[in-house]
Formats: structure tokens, C-alpha cells, sequence
């Protein structure tokens, strides 16, 4: 029989300025695996953080077994048999597989000399119980992304956890890796586990959980209910409120006008080949792949971040060579809207000025020549007022700005700086969605203005509400080039088709 | 290639094995007086009190600080047994105990402001090393204590065997017992840890503060234990003992090979970098050669070594997988 | 290797309250302990207002102050550079020799001097940006190397024919207490203020220091930024050094101590205390001068009362590790104060 192990009752988090989750409850049963939807914002992650005792609830409770518990950390999380697995990995990389997997148990006794031997067996039969093919004397720098994961698995396992979140588990996988680790899980629930399972893949989440959580704005969409009678748009409507229609998108053919940016069979030193790729004036090419594909990859080379080694690279028409993103900026009107904020978009600890202002300064001043702040003023403020970005004042520091606001503030350093080619690379990420309806409206907006736009998204909604044209990468090549019908379902077949195309052969 | 041969050539010894026999190889051919006794005796003595600076070093490299008050604590612990002997008339074993405990409190000092506050270990031994030599200038006024017992002077200059120094014993069993304390024991494989990944250590209930702590006392007493051997050496307890063990601390586990962001040191190869720099200078001394040059060198051979590390590390770490 | 210190969160520079804002600074801080123990030591140690004392007081915070803006321009990206003292006694000795032994004017060895501690510097720049290692390990190589270097050819030697327009420039009084040296200083400072307020080069090395992935991929030439800071920052110490020589009357190899460690307390003293962080993006000109100051001052004040110059070190060691631990209990308060 079922029973419910673990417990979120209207549990509450506030950031300053930002009430995160609002009055969220989930509940876990034995022997179920529960899946854990929202789109990004939605408050995934600090349930999640909650869950493993990263966050403290500002409000509601948490269950284990129905008596109420506090967790004080992670720490604590793990001795009360909530296991995680992190998106990043927590294995120490020269470390073996079997010291990886019982570090937790050597803690005890710090002088007590460690027996590898039976370390070494001790983990042979949690492998051979997840029936994984590993040597537990392997450094575990040298296994695959995805051997990491199973080894995370059998640490948390081997912790004897009862209730065990996984994050985005498959966002690395390949599919036959997938498939492996689905049946892992499948055998996990088995033996009474319970699963919590985060993805926003839906079909996953479809193929292999029974009950379901959404969240949408920091709020229940629905409360660990049954899978059963679900389909994939009642998840959709759920996740965004909306079914998955096309928003205002409306063909546009711009492939009539020149080109901005093309790459004639380009290779690159990260281990592209033979990319072939134009974005049109005025036109915005999607560019979808699954994590790992090479996307971000290639952006980062037609930056001139990283070398681009064969074909030929052209803007405007004519062709040409980037050596540095600098370059690439201020010589060929190119920008890129990094899918990484904090580490590569902004300077949080900055104010808005200087993060706004950062394209514009070896415009408005050479080098050593005096540059005010009223100057720099008065070129970007026009441009913050219009994102309508929120914040009380220019010399506000962007890291104490939400999400949304961050994220319009890196758009309006480009606009500033007037490229007249934008990357953009996982614009919503992070953001509410009432931002994220505004910002496909503005790139939309962008383009009929002239700018070329190259998206770069995961989210396939985003895709085909955005794009004109799509080109499918996968293993950092080029597999097909599909016009935008606009039609969600369609869509999504024709690009994993591609996508699986190579798989399959 | 043999798998034997293969996994010898893999380990992170080898490297500097070869270098260390080349350079022998070299040195001797134009020099054979470099292989007689006495010089082979003069080598392991250098040797002998230089391993144990890079010892001290290298236990926080280990956990990817540094320790800027390695020398600072030599030169305290070196000038409080000379002084103790002298001043308070201890016999030597106690003067050396107590010596030893000093360096172990100095080092524990800094691993306990260090893990308290969170603060950066460069500055934190930064301000630590002044504050134990404006102690070691206040105590001395800057003047030697000469009063180093007969006993001690005698285990400075005499040989247990053959061509190998007294002072080479107490450095072996501290290798011995750092090797089986970084491969064995989980206090060691605690540093290597938290060095490798503290965040991942940390969720699997290793105590950071308290592995920094003990990173830190451990470097404090193997720096002590440096300064005594030297003051058995140098026959005085000099003040400016350690003032110049900075470079020389950090050259020899950079040489072999240990990884600056930490998680990864190797003993033996340590142990190979100290004797890498020892044949240089030796060698520099042999052939006449002004002496100020072996600062040169070893500038270029940290340059050259962490270069080296950098692109073997590069190499063996994945793009994916790693944060 | 990395050296993270950063308790700070930076929102506390927007702290509601204006007042009890500028009363958290640094500055503030620092400028109200330099006026309180300016008023102990005038009550309490003979001969600390004279205008002699004064004087020398002034002349050896400039050198001071000068040191630590030497290492704040390098802490500013995050970096450090402990080759700093090698470079100054490199660039005083190379002066030394241009004068006494090429016999060139001094004003030309002065400009080559500073040249050469700007090539060193950009060395150490160069070596740092092109591995990609932290400028810890490469300025810990480069100090050993230079200081190695200048010693071999050299052999020790010390230059002590500087001419009396050199020499007389650390001796003269310009109005009763203030020398010329000081002039220097603030000049420097002054400078160092509008590059980082008003230059586009300037922001720039802020924003590269704060985060350099999101200042390259915004169009900052970070690799070329940095090999300007730590230019800078050779420059500079050659500065300090001359200052030094011209006090000294001598160009002395022993200057700055073994390898030129002698500095790095001072160099990192004072834009420690004056609030730079230094993990980089932020720095503040005026707080590095204050803090090089209350240094200066302490230690002057602390030499008229009889405290055994040898302890200064020591005390020197506490003062850093009180200014960490004020600074970081400083950022918790006005932490808690925001989100209150």
C-alpha cells in the first residue's frame, strides 16, 4: 500500500521584493515517482532548495512520516533519508567511485585508517545492485556525465535515503542513457522508493512518473495529483496558464532581404563542422538543440570568443574574421545576450549604469579621455525607461534587481549599443512570465525594426512563438532547417524527428 | 609499452623522477665530484629541512589555500628552542617539544581565524606572518642565541649511515607518515576533499572548518620541525631563520606537480621537487656560479612547473562534467 | 588558487539611510581613527605634533601610500602582484646605475626607471593573462626572478653619487611640514581617482575585475585591461622606490628587504583597511591613502612611545587582522540594516 513519506504543507519563501513560493504543498508517497513541473521562475527551484534544506520555509511546514520537521541543511536533509541529485555534480573528480560513494560514512572516524578494500566491495554491490558496469576503483573524473549521475544515485542509495529528488537528471543524457536510467528509477520505485522527479521535459514526465506537481508563479497549478487522464496540453495549460497557442506570432518571410550574418561550412575549434546558418535583416532564426548540442558553443564563436577554424564567416555580406569579442561588438555590430546572467551577462555587483553602459563606454570615450557618468546618463537611460525596467535609481545595484529586471537590463545594453546583429541565448530564463511575454514581444518588435536576431532556446514553446525560421543542431552539426508553421505540435515533431534521425541511423 | 611501464609513467612522479635523474646525470658528468659523499652529504642536508618546508606547504595546498607564515613560524619555533636552551637552560628534548608544540598553536591559530571568519587564507597568514616575526624580533632583538646544547649541534652534523645525515631521519618518517596519512586516513582524504571540491565535501558531512583547521596545524608543526632541524644545522638559533623559505615552500609541490586550486598533492613528487631544486643549487655552487642566480632559476622553474600542471591539468579534465 | 574574501554584499553601498550610510564607510572610519589618535599621540607622545615629526610623518605615508596604490591597481582585478618590491628596487637600482655609472641626466633615468618598472609589471600582466593561472604563483616567480636578476647583475651594489637634485627633493619643506614627496603622492592618487571615476579605460578595469566573462562578452578587452593594470602597478611601486631612494639619498638593494617582501604588508595593509575588495571590482582611492596614513601614523606614534621597534611588525600583523574582522562584522551590520 502507499503511503505519504514526505510533506510540504503551504510552505512559503520570500526574497526581498519577490514572495517565490506562495502557499505551496506536495506531498510524496512510497513506491511513486512525482514529478515536479513549472516553467523557469515558477518556484521549481526554491522548492527544491526547501526540500533539501538549502532554504528554510518563511512559512508552512514540512512532514517526514506525518510528524513535522525543521531541516538545518543539507546535512540535515541527508540524515532524515532525503537524498538529492544535484544538476551540478557533487563527486570529488579524483576521488574513486567507492570513496565517492561511502564519504559520507569515513566522516566518523577521522584516524581510523581506511579499509579500500572493503570499501571497494561495499560498492561493488550497490553498482551491481543499479546493475551498473563500473569499477569502483575508477577515478570518477573519468567516467561520463552520466555514469556521475548513477554514481550520485548509488551514493544516495547507499545513504538508505527514502525520499529521492532528481534535478533535470536527463538534461545531459542521451537517449539510450535516458532509457537506462528510466529503468533504474522504474526498479527504485519498485522497492517502495519515492521519487521526485524535476524536468521540464514533458514527455518524460509522461513516460515514467504517476503523480504530478505544477507550479505557476510561486503557486500550486496543481497539488500531487494523478498523472492519469492527463494529457501533455492539460500539463501545458497548467504549467503556463494558456495552452500551447503560437501567442501573436505571424509568418513572416524575411529571407527576401539581405543577409546579416551567414556561416558557410564553418568548423570551429570547439569541435563544429561544416555549419551552414544565415539569419536574414530583420529576421529571427531559431536555433534548437538539447543541451550539449553545441549551441551557446557557437555562439561564443561567431563572438570570437572561441576560434572559428574552417568555412567562412560573413556580416553584412562581406567576409570576415573576429578575433575577440570586443571586436565583434564595436567593429561588426554584433551582441550576444548570454544565457548566464550572473556569470557571463552582468556585473551584479555593479549598478545599472555601469552594467547598461559597459557597450556604449568606448563609444562615447577614448581611453584615458573623461567620461561622466551624466554622459553615459543620457545614453542609456532612454533605453532603461523604455524596457520600463523597475528600479529606484541608476546607481541601483543589479544583483539586488529580480530576475525580469536583470534580464532587461541586459537587452538594453545591446540596444544601447545598437548591434545590428543580436545572439540571444535563453532569454527567459529565470524571469516571470509576464517579462517573458514582454520580451518576445520586444524581439519580435526588434526585428520588424531590422535587427537579425539568432535565438538560441530549450524551451520549444518559446521557439515557435518566436522564430521565422529554425535550424535543428545536434553533436555540433547542422542537422535541417525548418520554416515556423507556428503550430506547436507540429513543430516539436518535425524537430526531434530531426534530432532523432541521427539517433536511430 | 608494458601496462607496468605504462602505469609508472602515468603516476605524477614519474615526471619529475626523470628530471631529478637527468639533471644528476648532467651535473655529474661535467662534475663528478657532485657524487662524492660529502657533497651527497651536504644535498641531503638541504634536502633534508627543505622537504620539510614543502611539506608545510603543500599539507595547504592541499586544501587550496596557501600559507604565507610558513617561514614566520620556522623562524619563531627555531628561536624559541635555541632560546629555550639557553635562556631557561631546557634540555633538549623538552626545548623541542615544547618548540614543536609553539609551531602547532601558530599553525592551529591561523586555521581557526581562517575557519571562523571565512576570511581569505592570504591575508590571514599575511597578517600572522608579520605578527610571528615581530614576536620572533621582539624576543631576540634581532640577535642570534648561540646557546644551542652539544647534543643538538652534534645531531646536526653527524651521520646515521654512510653519506645520510642524522637530520635526514626525522623528514623520512614525516614523509612516511604524510603519505599514509593523505592515502589512508580520512583526516587526509578529508583535506584532499575539501581541497578537490568543498561543496560536494561538505554535503557529505566533512566538517570544512574543521579539516582547514587541522590543514593548517599540520603545516604549522612541519614548519616547526623545519626550524629546529635548521637550528641543529646552523649549530645558533638564528632570527632570520625563515625569511626566505616562501619561494623555496611553494617551488617544490608546484615542481611536482600539486594542483594550486587543491584536491591534489603527491608526496613523492614533492619530494622529488625539493631534490630538483637541491641539485640546482648544488650545481650552481659546483661551478662556481654566482649564488643570487638560484633565485632566478627558481623563479623560471615555478613559471615553468605550474605551466606545466596547468596543461596536463587541462588535458585530463573533460570540458563536460566540471563546474 | 583562488584568495575569495568577499563577505561583502554589495548592495550595502545603497543602504537607505543616507546619514548612517556615509558614517558606515570606510572613509569615514578611517579618517575619525586618524583624527583620535592623532589627538592621543599629541597628548600622550612627546614631540609627535612637532613640525619635524610632522614632516617625516608626511614624507613615509607618501611612500607608503604610494605602495599601497601600487597593489590596489592589481587588486582591482581580482589579482595581486607580490613581485611589487622587486619591481620598485629593480627600477630605484636601475636609476642608481643610469646616473652614477651611464651618467645620464637624472630626469631621463627617472623616466627610464619608471619605464622599466611598467615593462615588469606588464611582464607580470602578460605571463598572468596568457596562462590563466591566479597572479599569485606567476608575481611569486617573477619576484624571485627579478629581485635574482637585478642582484646578479648588480652584484649587491648600492648607488649612492645621485645628484643633490634628487636627493635634496626628499629633504626640502614646502611651507614648515609638508614634502614635496607628499606633492607626488597626491598627485598620483588624484589621478588614480579619475581613471577609475571618469575614464572609460578605468570602468573598464572595474568591470573586468568584478566579472571578466560578463565584461569580455560585453566587448571589454579583458586580457589587455588587465596587462594595463598590472603595468600600472609596476610603475607605480618604481615610484614608491625612487620616493624611497630620494628620502634614502641611495639607490640600496636591501631597500624593500629579501626579495622586496618587506612591502607586502604595507602594500596590502592599506587597501585592506581602506574597504578594496579583493576578490576586485571595487576599489577606493581615498581609503587606500587613509588607510596607508593611519598606518604610518600608528607606527610613528607608537616608535615616540617607546614601544620596541621590532614589535612594530607584530602589531603591524593585528592591526590587518582587526581590519578584516572590523570590516567583515562592519558589512554584517549594514547587511542586517538593509533587510531590515
Amino acid at each position: 500500500m502507499t503511503q505519504t513519506v514526505f510533506e510540504a504543507r503551504q510552505v512559503s519563501k520570500f526574497f526581498p521584493g519577490v514572495k517565490a513560493l506562495a502557499e505551496v504543498s506536495l506531498d510524496l508517497h512510497t513506491g511513486s515517482i512525482h514529478a515536479l513541473l513549472g516553467e523557469n521562475g515558477a518556484g521549481k527551484s526554491p522548492l527544491i532548495k526547501i526540500i533539501t534544506g538549502v532554504y528554510r520555509p518563511d512559512e508552512g511546514e514540512l512532514f517526514l512520516d506525518g510528524n513535522p520537521i525543521a531541516l538545518t541543511g543539507p546535512r540535515d536533509a541527508i540524515a532524515n533519508r532525503i537524498g538529492v541529485v544535484h544538476q551540478e555534480r557533487n563527486l570529488i573528480g579524483r576521488f574513486s567511485v567507492a570513496e565517492n560513494i561511502h564519504l559520507e560514512r569515513l566522516g566518523a572516524f577521522p584516524l581510523k585508517p581506511i579499509d579500500y578494500a572493503a570499501l571497494n566491495r561495499m560498492a561493488s554491490q550497490w553498482l551491481d545492485e543499479l546493475g551498473l558496469d563500473i569499477d569502483p576503483r575508477t577515478p570518477v573524473s573519468r567516467l561520463s556525465v552520466a555514469k556521475m549521475q548513477m554514481v550520485e544515485i548509488a551514493k544516495a542509495l547507499s545513504l538508505r535515503s527514502r525520499v529521492l529528488l532528481l534535478d533535470e537528471p536527463t538534461a545531459s543524457l542521451t537517449a539510450h542513457e535516458t532509457d537506462i536510467l528510466f529503468a533504474l528509477l522504474r526498479k527504485l520505485r519498485d522497492t517502495g522508493a519515492s521519487l521526485l522527479f524535476v524536468s521540464h521535459k514533458l514527455e518524460e514526465v509522461q513516460e515514467i512518473c504517476d503523480r504530478v506537481t505544477v507550479l505557476r508563479d510561486g503557486r500550486n497549478a496543481c497539488q500531487s495529483r494523478s498523472m492519469e487522464g492527463l494529457g501533455r496540453q492539460d500539463l501545458v495549460r497548467m504549467m503556463i496558464g494558456r495552452g500551447e497557442d503560437a501567442g501573436r506570432w505571424t509568418a513572416r518571410d524575411r529571407t527576401g532581404n539581405p543577409v546579416a550574418l551567414q556561416l558557410s561550412e564553418v568548423s570551429t575549434g570547439l569541435g563544429h563542422r561544416n555549419v551552414n546558418l544565415a539569419v536574414h535583416k530583420g529576421e529571427i532564426v531559431g536555433l534548437y538543440g538539447l543541451v550539449g548540442a553545441g549551441r551557446t558553443e557557437l555562439a561564443k564563436c561567431i563572438m570570437g570568443k572561441f576560434p572559428i577554424t574552417g568555412g567562412q564567416l560573413r556580416v553584412g555580406g562581406t567576409p570576415v574574421v573576429i578575433r575577440s569579442v570586443a571586436d565583434a561588438i564595436h567593429r561588426h555590430g554584433i551582441g550576444y545576450l548570454s544565457e548566464d546572467r550572473k556569470q557571463e551577462g552582468l556585473v551584479l555587483m555593479h549598478s545599472v549604469l555601469e552594467n547598461a553602459g559597459i557597450t556604449v563606454w568606448r563609444q562615447l570615450a577614448r581611453w584615458l579621455a573623461a567620461l561622466t557618468d551624466g554622459t553615459i546618463r543620457t545614453k542609456v537611460a532612454p533605453f532603461i525607461e523604455k524596457l520600463e525596467v523597475k528600479t529606484p535609481s541608476l546607481d541601483q545595484t543589479v544583483g539586488n534587481l529580480s530576475g525580469g529586471n536583470q534580464q532587461k537590463i541586459s537587452v538594453a545594453k545591446w540596444l544601447a549599443a545598437g548591434v545590428d546583429i543580436l545572439i540571444v541565448d535563453e532569454p527567459s530564463v529565470g524571469i516571470d512570465i509576464k517579462t517573458k511575454a514582454y520580451l518576445h514581444d520586444l524581439l519580435r518588435q526588434l526585428s520588424d525594426d531590422g535587427t537579425a536576431i539568432l535565438l538560441i532556446t530549450s524551451d520549444m514553446p518559446e521557439m515557435v512563438a518566436l522564430a521565422d525560421r529554425i535550424v535543428v543542431l545536434n553533436d555540433y552539426r547542422v542537422e535541417g532547417e525548418l520554416i515556423n508553421s507556428g503550430q506547436y505540435d507540429t513543430m516539436s515533431h518535425a524537430i526531434m524527428d530531426l534530432i532523432h534521425r541521427v539517433e536511430a541511423a | 609499452m608494458s601496462p607496468g611501464l605504462s602505469r609508472i609513467v602515468r603516476t605524477d612522479w614519474f615526471g619529475p623522477f626523470v628530471i631529478a635523474l637527468a639533471a644528476i646525470a648532467i651535473v655529474a658528468a661535467f662534475n663528478p665530484s657532485f657524487l662524492s659523499p660529502l657533497n651527497i652529504q651536504v644535498l641531503l642536508l638541504a634536502i633534508s629541512i627543505n622537504a620539510l618546508i614543502a611539506f608545510s606547504q603543500m599539507s595547504i595546498i592541499a586544501i587550496g589555500q596557501m600559507n604565507l607564515s610558513v617561514g614566520a613560524i620556522g623562524g619563531l619555533v627555531a628561536i624559541s628552542f635555541a632560546g629555550m636552551m639557553e635562556v631557561w637552560g631546557f634540555p633538549a628534548p623538552v626545548a623541542a617539544t615544547l618548540a614543536l608544540a609553539l609551531g602547532l598553536v601558530c599553525g592551529l591559530l591561523n586555521g581557526l581565524v581562517i575557519a571562523w571568519t571565512g576570511i581569505s587564507a592570504f591575508i590571514i597568514t599575511l597578517a600572522s606572518l608579520s605578527l610571528y616575526k615581530g614576536i620572533n624580533l621582539g624576543i631576540t632583538q634581532a640577535q642570534p642565541f648561540y646557546g644551542v646544547l652539544d647534543a643538538v649541534k652534534a645531531f646536526g652534523q653527524t651521520n646515521v649511515l654512510g653519506p645520510i645525515p642524522w637530520l635526514a631521519v626525522p623528514t623520512a618518517i614525516v614523509a612516511l607518515l604524510l603519505w599514509y596519512m593523505f592515502n589512508r586516513l580520512p583526516v587526509g582524504r578529508f583535506i584532499l576533499a575539501v581541497g578537490g571540491n568543498q561543496h560536494a565535501a561538505e554535503l557529505s558531512g566533512i566538517s570544512v572548518g574543521f579539516t582547514v583547521t587541522v590543514a593548517h596545524a599540520i603545516s604549522g608543526l612541519l614548519a616547526g620541525l623545519a626550524g629546529i632541524l635548521l637550528v641543529a644545522r646552523l649549530q645558533i638559533g638564528q632570527p632570520t631563520i625563515g625569511d626566505d623559505w616562501l619561494i623555496l615552500s611553494f617551488a617544490a609541490p608546484v615542481i611536482g606537480g600539486a594542483v594550486l586550486a587543491g584536491g591534489h598533492v603527491s608526496i613523492p613528487a614533492t619530494l622529488l621537487g625539493v631534490v630538483i631544486v637541491a641539485i640546482i643549487t648544488q650545481a650552481l655552487v659546483l661551478f662556481n656560479i654566482d649564488p643570487y642566480l638560484v633565485q632566478v632559476v627558481l623563479g623560471f622553474l615555478i613559471l615553468g612547473a605550474v605551466g606545466l600542471n596547468r596543461f596536463r591539468e587541462a588535458r585530463l579534465e573533460r570540458p563536460a562534467g566540471r563546474i | 588558487m583562488a584568495l575569495p574574501d568577499s563577505p561583502a554584499s554589495p548592495a550595502t553601498r545603497q543602504a537607505k539611510r543616507p546619514m548612517a550610510r556615509y558614517f558606515l564607510t570606510n572613509e569615514f572610519g578611517l579618517a575619525a581613527l586618524i583624527v583620535l589618535f592623532a589627538v592621543l599621540f599629541g597628548v600622550t607622545a612627546q614631540g609627535f605634533l612637532s613640525p619635524f615629526n610632522l614632516f617625516a610623518l608626511g614624507r613615509t605615508a607618501s611612500i607608503n601610500i604610494m605602495i599601497g596604490l601600487a597593489m590596489m591597481v592589481v587588486i582591482v582585478t581580482g589579482g595581486l602582484n607580490l613581485a611589487l618590491g622587486a619591481i620598485g628596487v629593480c627600477a630605484a637600482i636601475f636609476c642608481g646605475f643610469l646616473i652614477q655609472d651611464a651618467g645620464l641626466a637624472w630626469p631621463l633615468a627617472i623616466v627610464l626607471a619608471l619605464a622599466l618598472g611598467a615593462a615588469l609589471g606588464s611582464i607580470n600582466g602578460w605571463i598572468t593573462v596568457r596562462s590563466g593561472l591566479h597572479s599569485f604563483i606567476i608575481t611569486l616567480a617573477t619576484m624571485s626572478i627579478f629581485f635574482g636578476a637585478m642582484i646578479f647583475l648588480t652584484r649587491a651594489q648600492s648607488y649612492r653619487g645621485l645628484p643633490p637634485e634628487l636627493t635634496s627633493f626628499g629633504r626640502i619643506k614646502i611651507v614648515e611640514i609638508v614634502s614635496p614627496l607628499l606633492v607626488v603622492t597626491v598627485v598620483v592618487a588624484l589621478l588614480l581617482a579619475y581613471l577609475y571615476r571618469l575614464t572609460a579605460l578605468g570602468r573598464e578595469m572595474l568591470a573586468a575585475g568584478a566579472k571578466a566573462e560578463a565584461a569580455e562578452l560585453s566587448g571589454v578587452r579583458v586580457g589587455r585591461v588587465f596587462i594595463i593594470c598590472h603595468m600600472l602597478s609596476g610603475a607605480i611601486a618604481a615610484v614608491a622606490a625612487l620616493m624611497l631612494t630620494a628620502r634614502n639619498g641611495a639607490a640600496i638593494p636591501s631597500m624593500a628587504g629579501q626579495l622586496g617582501q618587506d612591502w607586502l604588508l604595507p602594500a596590502f595593509l592599506a587597501p585592506v583597511l581602506g574597504g578594496t575588495l579583493l576578490t576586485g571590482g571595487r576599489v577606493s582611492v581615498l581609503g587606500t591613502c587613509l588607510g596607508a596614513f593611519l598606518v604610518t601614523m600608528l607606527t610613528s606614534g607608537l616608535l615616540l612611545m617607546q614601544i620596541g621597534e621590532f614589535w612594530i611588525q607584530s602589531f603591524l600583523g593585528l592591526l590587518l587582522l582587526a581590519a578584516v574582522l572590523i570590516d567583515k562584522s562592519r558589512r554584517m551590520l549594514l547587511d542586517r540594516s538593509k533587510l531590515s
